[in-house]
């Protein structure tokens, strides 16, 4: 007992200082990385754009109620401001049932909503639909097709 | 200025065109837009909505289209003012409400002035025509309900009936009529008034109940039941326990 004791006294504490502050120093550093990596998944569904006449590109997100999910993708996104985005160029709406595929929408990602005022084209099997415009609220439940509609059953 | 103007009108209407419809489909257009509403699973059309197959065609203010499995599934119409119905079985209906179930073969139309034209019977109601394909059967509710066809008219509050469909003649094989106030069969011979009647195409008879007046060449006959022979034209009549048939002959026109 008294040979260890002797054997810890012989340690430099200013060494042991050094260690005790390295290794505080890892273990935050592990744990602020590992906050930022899952903030980073949570959002990260678009890159910023190098470019300057859009914010973003190939914007990516989704609508989501309790029985699917609607993936929204588009070749630009520019931020209205915090909550909405217009999103331009090839926007598709896709879910398991149906495609949605227009030029321009604004998306609202806080309230899960979407709404186009330019020609669009809903796709379903054996229906298909061309109107002037759509909005989409409730989660997707409710999809409104605006204007001058037109609706093709293939019986 | 004028040249852009008709350039774009040429591209809308391509643009719209692009889709039409071919045999076998059908084709919904409104001005107004389509409301899809995924979880009650069903269409709600605004504004000079036309739906169009090869079938029928269907003209209205507004449309709920209901449909089953999935969007394309369409199985309940239901349209609501100046509602036009024309189908290929030889059907024309008009009225505020027209309710039109594909599978069931049912149609109602209800409201004021409600019309339903089914090949050589015509029906009009200011309340309710409820016609089951299917089941052969029809239904007309409201006062001052009509059936009519090349051999009868019918007036009356309530008119029930089952048909059968001969060759595109909807042939009457049976009629229960009611009226609170008084019912009126016409044919081309006699003007028939009671509370209540019945017709049986097998037997060829109308049994008139309760406040009968029959009107007929120069004759009026008072009584409270009557059976009519309508192949024959004989009928049969009976007043109640304290008063007699009454038969009033009219000859003054031909003196």
């Amino acid at each position: 007992m008294v040979i260890s004791l002797n054997y810890l006294l012989k340690i430099n504490k200013k060494i042991l200082f050094v260690l005790i502050i390295i290794t505080i120093l890892l273990i935050t550093l592990t744990l602020v990385s590992q906050s930022i990596l899952f903030n980073i998944s949570q959002t990260e569904n678009y890159t910023y754009s190098s470019n300057s006449n859009y914010d973003i590109s190939k914007p990516k997100f989704s609508i989501n109620n309790k029985k699917n999910s609607i993936s929204i993708t588009a070749n630009k996104g520019n931020f209205i401001n915090k909550n909405e985005i217009i999103l331009e160029d090839n926007v598709e709406f896709t879910s398991k049932n149906f495609k949605i595929s227009t030029s321009n929408v604004y998306f609202n990602q806080k309230n899960q909503t979407a709404k186009s005022l330019v020609n669009s084209q809903f796709e379903s099997n054996k229906t298909l639909i061309k109107s002037e415009g759509f909005d989409i609220t409730e989660n997707g439940n409710i999809i409104k097709f605006n204007g001058k509609t037109k609706l093709i059953i293939l019986e | 200025m004028i040249k852009l103007i008709k350039i774009l009108i040429l591209v809308n209407l391509v643009n719209f065109s692009s889709i039409a419809r071919e045999k076998g489909q059908i084709e919904i257009t409104a001005n107004q837009g389509v409301e899809v509403f995924q979880v009650e699973k069903y269409y709600y059309l605004k504004e000079k909505v036309n739906i169009l197959s090869d079938n029928f065609e269907l003209n209205a203010d507004e449309v709920k289209a209901f449909f089953d499995k999935d969007l394309y599934d369409i199985y309940e119409i239901q349209a609501s003012g100046n509602s036009t119905l024309y189908s290929q079985e030889g059907i024309y209906a008009f009225g505020e409400k027209i309710f039109f179930n594909l599978k069931n073969e049912t149609i109602i139309v209800n409201g004021k002035n409600s019309k339903l034209q089914f090949n050589d019977l015509n029906m009009f109601s200011n309340n309710l025509i409820d016609v089951d394909n299917l089941q052969q059967t029809f239904n007309l509710q409201g006062e001052l309900s009509i059936l009519q066809n090349n051999e009868i008219k019918i007036i009356a509050s309530s008119i029930k009936g089952k048909f059968i469909n001969n060759n595109k003649i909807n042939e009457i094989e049976e009629l229960f009529i009611k009226d609170q106030k008084k019912l009126n069969i016409i044919t081309k011979t006699s003007s028939m008034f009671a509370l209540k009647a019945n017709y049986n195409k097998l037997n060829n008879t109308i049994e008139l109940h309760e406040n009968v007046l029959i009107i007929r060449d120069q004759e009026t006959i008072e009584g409270e039941y009557a059976l009519i022979n309508i192949a024959n034209e004989s009928y049969k009549i009976k007043s109640k326990e304290n008063k007699k048939v009454k038969i009033i002959l009219n000859t003054s026109s031909n003196e």
